[in-house]
């Protein structure tokens, strides 16, 4: 037996562009292997600092994941890296003294190559054949050399989907603090145990940057509900959401944000009449004004409704807030068997919601939990853990609410 | 895939929790009774609850939780065919693999299928899983588990062996994962089966390092690129409260007050040999219990007017651990009984504080398998892109040179 293709749905829906498109916001990994954010837009040109300028149209339309030399201001596309063998030889560091002075060849002269227009690898071929000592070198270390010039004077760029996977780990590699210590295994975990599926229910409290929307936005795949509650009074900026790219169809349809304040059940919202009768209205501007505004309303009003009418699939909280005062104001609109999952950088903070909890009726099986990752260097004849990760990737509280009914 | 309605209806499948060790999948089926150490129920009566309802037995005695299946307690509760992914792995190669709604994803071998039902419900009913299983008996069972449950429009399941007979599909997924004694075998197959028209992804998953580097030459062979490897797992934490924690000056107070009782028996000793020695004639049992009374009192006093702070906050102890004893009721709850003296936390109430502690559990999965992963790039255009905007100047695509390349990468390296 066999199995054959079935007939595709198409066309198949994707959450975010599958080119690069002006106005992305995309992200590159440089020859150092550092990951950075930057905007592409038509008919301008996109600095790289070292590296240089680059017409962004060559961007354009590009699939994710190439490679590219930046040559006269044009992007050249480059073949993959692929891994080398490296033979084993019997040289050791045996006479490989530090200090000594082994590289001839002068910052002036390198400055002055660079000038010609020689290309990485004729400055660092050059390098090498004045460099006293790299004929004693391992092969390995001849490898981790090269490398290590390759990252200096390379005007290579790789560009990098915007996976959800990707986009966690430049924000984790770039500032952790500000993702509240969410690593990608833990923002995947998460996500599963919130039963993150397309045409969902959730509700989530989001205080690191957005990433968790991001996460859930993605896995909902533009079909289902999200609403979020906020600590401020203008909807919320999710700024993870910018390097995602993704489409209005995948955000606008599903996402609807309140506050600490409309999301309480007794909030009266104070704010400018919306019925105005129309003999006032004295110009378009102002119709204009009242029609934006009744559409803020309504949309708060629904959203509300919405949130208290509850049955929602799960609540997914990663905040500054006291989680039990959270978790204590948005259970009742999860619907029997959600799951309810909370992150924190702490233990501490996740062991008091623990105890707190399992004193308290509805909180099937709470559980908390910390994420481990390993990531290999996978070289033929050099597989080992990389010598320095990151130490903690935040800690996960799981339960799951429960109705008591006694027959 | 499972019900999405609040109440349970007949023909539902629902996850009995029993204990946290004891989770069993039940299809609702009228007429039938479910039986267990926790009591036994009719499974009429659970029809028309809410899902995540407790329920008491019939006798009263014993009581179960009715869940809505999800793959997370599916994983928990399925009956184990061969070994299964759990959810540290699941979820962390579903982000890897940039599965999501729509995702056309491979998977073989199907095994129990733990990672087919968490795949099924992250692609929805617009995406695809091919998923492949050699062993037939294993495949009928699977076959019926995803029809059961609802998926047969979402998964299709082949009996074939696929480092042999490969996939059957051209072009057709976005990611493929492979978990097979041999998946080098299937590497091939895999590329052949991936679509070209953008980036795709592979993930191997085997327990040995011998099984990772041999992948690991196949997929750098078949002209994979970026290929990396993790290890994630789950640690789980035990959560207890305790008492907040006793200061080393209390247990100073404590041998200051034992070393002054000491004292007092010595002395009292020393007066009663004394006693002896003038009263050598009987009543000395009797003396001895009155001189305790007398003399006791006496030594404290004198004691006490010498040093009177370190008596006193021995007083406070005492109220302290009788307040506990009055309030609390729970003083054989702290961990070793010793007198306990609150420093922080709310105490208003007289309680003693407790803080919440946690480690992690004694014993935890040290490993599951490596993860290997490695990416497919669309074909490298090797004439001048025709769309690509070039207004003004010529286009500058033009692939370098691969000798440049490996110029750049391996210098006069063979």
């Amino acid at each position: 037996m066999s199995a054959s293709a079935p007939p595709l749905p198409s066309p198949q829906f994707d959450t975010r562009v599958q080119t690069i498109q002006s106005g992305n916001t995309i992200l590159l990994r440089l020859p150092n292997g550092d990951t950075k954010a930057f905007k592409i837009d038509k008919d301008s040109t996109t600095s790289l600092g070292r590296l240089g300028l680059f017409y962004a149209n060559d961007l354009i339309n590009e699939p994710f994941g190439r490679t590219y030399d930046i040559v006269d201001k044009n992007l050249k596309i480059v073949p993959p890296l692929t891994l080398a063998e490296v033979e084993d030889t019997d040289a050791t560091n045996e006479l490989i003294n530090d200090g000594e002075f082994v590289q001839p060849l002068t910052l002036e002269e390198i400055q002055a190559l660079k000038q010609s227009g020689a290309h990485a690898s004729e400055i660092i071929k050059m390098q090498i054949e004045q460099h006293a000592n790299y004929s004693l070198k391992t092969e390995y270390s001849k490898e981790k050399y090269k490398k290590r010039k390759e990252a200096k004077y390379s005007k290579t760029f790789t560009t990098i989907e915007p996976t959800l996977f990707n986009v966690c780990d430049y924000w984790f590699k770039k500032d952790q603090s500000r993702i509240r210590d969410i690593r990608v295994d833990a923002l995947s975990q998460m996500l599963n145990m919130a039963n993150i599926r397309p045409g969902g229910r959730y509700i989530a409290v989001d205080d690191a940057s957005g990433l968790v929307v991001s996460g859930i936005l993605e896995r909902m795949g533009g079909v289902g509900r999200l609403i979020t509650v906020c600590d401020t009074d203008s909807p919320p900026s999710y700024p993870v959401m910018v390097h995602m790219n993704f489409k209005h169809e995948t955000v606008a349809p599903v996402l609807s944000s309140l506050n600490w304040a409309t999301a309480q059940a007794d909030y009266i919202p104070i704010s400018a009449p919306v019925d105005v009768p129309t003999e006032e209205i004295k110009s378009d501007r102002q119709q204009s004004r009242i029609n934006k505004r009744r559409a803020a309303s309504d949309l708060l009003h629904r959203t509300r409704e919405e949130l208290f009418a509850g049955e929602f699939d799960a609540l997914i909280i990663a905040s500054e807030y006291e989680p039990l005062s959270i978790v204590e104001k948005l259970v009742p609109y999860v619907a029997g068997s959600g799951s309810i999952v909370v992150q924190s950088p702490y233990v501490q903070i996740l062991s008091d919601l623990h105890n707190k909890l399992r004193a308290l009726p509805g909180y099937l099986c709470p559980s908390v939990t910390e994420v481990w990752l390993r990531r290999y260097q996978v070289l033929p004849g050099r597989t080992h853990p990389t010598m320095s990760t990151s130490g903690s990737g935040g800690f996960i509280f799981h339960a799951i609410k429960t109705y008591v009914q006694l027959v | 895939m499972w019900s999405t309605a609040r109440e349970i209806a007949a023909g539902d499948t629902v996850i009995i929790w029993l204990t946290r060790d004891v989770i069993q999948p039940l299809v609702v089926t009228p007429g039938k009774d479910f039986n267990s150490k926790f009591g036994n129920y009719r499974h009429s009566d659970f029809i028309g609850m809410p899902f995540g309802s407790k329920v008491g037995s019939r006798s009263g005695k014993g009581f179960i939780h009715i869940l809505r299946p999800t793959p997370e307690l599916w994983t928990m509760a399925l009956p184990h065919r061969t070994q299964i992914l759990y959810i540290a792995d699941i979820s962390f190669i579903t982000s890897y693999l940039d599965i999501r709604r729509g995702s056309r994803v491979i998977e073989a071998g199907t095994g129990s299928g733990s990672f087919s039902h968490s795949i099924a419900r992250s692609i929805g009913p617009s995406g695809h899983l091919w998923s492949y299983e050699f062993h037939e008996v294993r495949a009928q069972k699977a076959r019926e588990e995803f029809a059961q449950h609802g998926m047969s429009d979402i998964v299709t399941l082949a009996h074939q062996n696929v480092c042999k007979d490969g996939f059957n599909l051209t072009d057709a997924a976005d990611s493929v994962f492979l978990d097979l004694p041999a998946p080098w075998d299937a590497v091939e197959h895999a590329k052949q089966a991936l679509r070209k028209d953008r980036t795709t992804r592979i993930c191997c998953f085997s327990p040995c390092m011998e099984q990772v580097l041999r992948t690991v030459s196949a997929l750098n062979e078949a002209g994979f690129s970026d290929i990396t490897m993790y290890e994630t797992l789950v640690r789980s934490h035990d959560v207890a409260q305790v008492p907040v924690l006793q200061s080393v000056s209390e247990i100073g107070d404590k041998l200051k007050k034992a070393e002054e009782i000491r004292e007092i028996k010595r002395l009292r000793q020393i007066a009663a040999g004394q006693r002896s020695r003038e009263n050598p004639h009987g009543e000395k049992r009797k003396r001895d219990d009155a001189m305790e009374v007398e003399v006791l009192p006496t030594v404290t006093e004198a004691e006490d007017s010498g040093s009177g702070k370190r008596l006193k906050t021995d007083d406070e102890m005492t109220d302290a651990t009788l307040s506990r004893i009055t309030h609390d009721g729970d003083v054989s709850r702290s961990l070793d009984g010793a007198t306990r003296t609150p420093h922080t936390g709310p105490n208003h109430s007289g309680l003693p504080a407790k803080i919440s502690v946690s480690k992690a559990a004694a014993e935890v999965r040290g490993h599951t398998s490596y993860l290997t992963f490695a990416t497919l790039l669309p074909p490298i255009p090797t004439a001048p892109l025709e769309d690509a905007p070039t207004e003004g100047r010529p286009s500058s695509f033009k692939c370098t040179q691969e000798t440049d390349r490996r110029l750049l990468l391996g210098l006069g390296m063979t």
